[in-house]
């Protein structure tokens, strides 16, 4: 199994980065708190890069079922945060026999992750 | 655990080995996941791969402590098997890179994590830590 990826877009809340928080052990405070996150060069929470990342997972594995499971790769640069209140989609296009250059990017059309997804090895 | 009991990630030597953890990832803790994260795919039995990364990760920063910051700037991933539900699983991983620039420590985290005596992922993460001069 393995379909052209369908885009996954979400849109993010405070309430979802504590969730995203608690399921992964992660309470940097820089998502979760944002008195102090208010105070870095941020100027508010932003989301966990994993949690952004999770729209790819979540598209290639709709795509490509139990081969993502066992045989997927995926590489990819974060290039700036997402904000709560921030729609976000996630998106592939091919670039080769079972690979893809996949991307998030904002409503605004700000790339906040890009780079890589392949099945098995592919080219 | 308080980050005065861990070492901060930018102190750490490239080569230096992450003593080896052990998580579960049981039905609950999947199902808190994928409704954090809003994916309503069926994984049948299987773990999603991110989350054993994400939880992978966790347990990395119960040894090292990423200081005020930090910026995750990477990752890779390879899946090179399933996991099943609740398995026992293995994390072990080193420092394979690190470089300074600006003020900054960039290291690379590079991990396996096993069930079962082999691996089920491998996974590289990028981070760009503040150094003690910045």
């Amino acid at each position: 199994m393995s379909a052209q990826p369908a885009p996954v877009t979400r849109t993010l809340s405070q309430e979802q980065l504590h969730r995203y928080a608690d399921a992964s052990r992660d309470h940097n405070p820089i998502h979760v708190d944002p008195e102090f996150a208010r105070a870095t060069p941020f100027g508010g929470t932003i989301a966990h890069g994993m949690l952004v990342l999770a729209t790819i997972g979540e598209m290639m594995f709709a795509a490509c079922g139990d081969d993502w499971l066992s045989g997927g790769r995926l590489k990819v640069r974060f290039k700036a945060p997402a904000r709560p209140g921030d729609t976000v989609a996630a998106s592939a296009t091919p670039s080769g026999e079972r690979a893809w250059s996949v991307q998030c990017a904002n409503e605004r059309g700000e790339v906040l992750i890009e780079g890589r997804a392949s099945i098995g090895g592919g080219s | 655990m308080t980050s005065s009991a861990r070492t901060s990630i930018a102190a750490l030597p490239r080569g230096h080995e992450i003593a080896p953890a052990t998580f579960v990832l049981a039905d609950a803790g999947v199902r808190a996941y994928l409704d954090a994260v809003g994916d309503a795919n069926d994984y049948g039995g299987s773990v999603p791969p991110l989350a054993a990364v994400a939880l992978g990760l966790a347990a990395l920063q119960e040894q090292l402590y990423l200081p005020e910051g930090s910026l995750h700037t990477g990752q890779e991933v390879e899946h090179q098997q399933a996991i099943p539900l609740g398995a026992e699983l293995t994390l072990t991983g080193r420092v394979a890179q690190r470089s300074e620039r600006q003020g900054f420590v960039i290291s690379v985290i590079e991990f396996e994590i096993a069930h079962a005596g082999a691996t089920a992922i491998r996974a590289r993460t990028t981070i760009m830590a503040p150094g003690a001069g910045a």
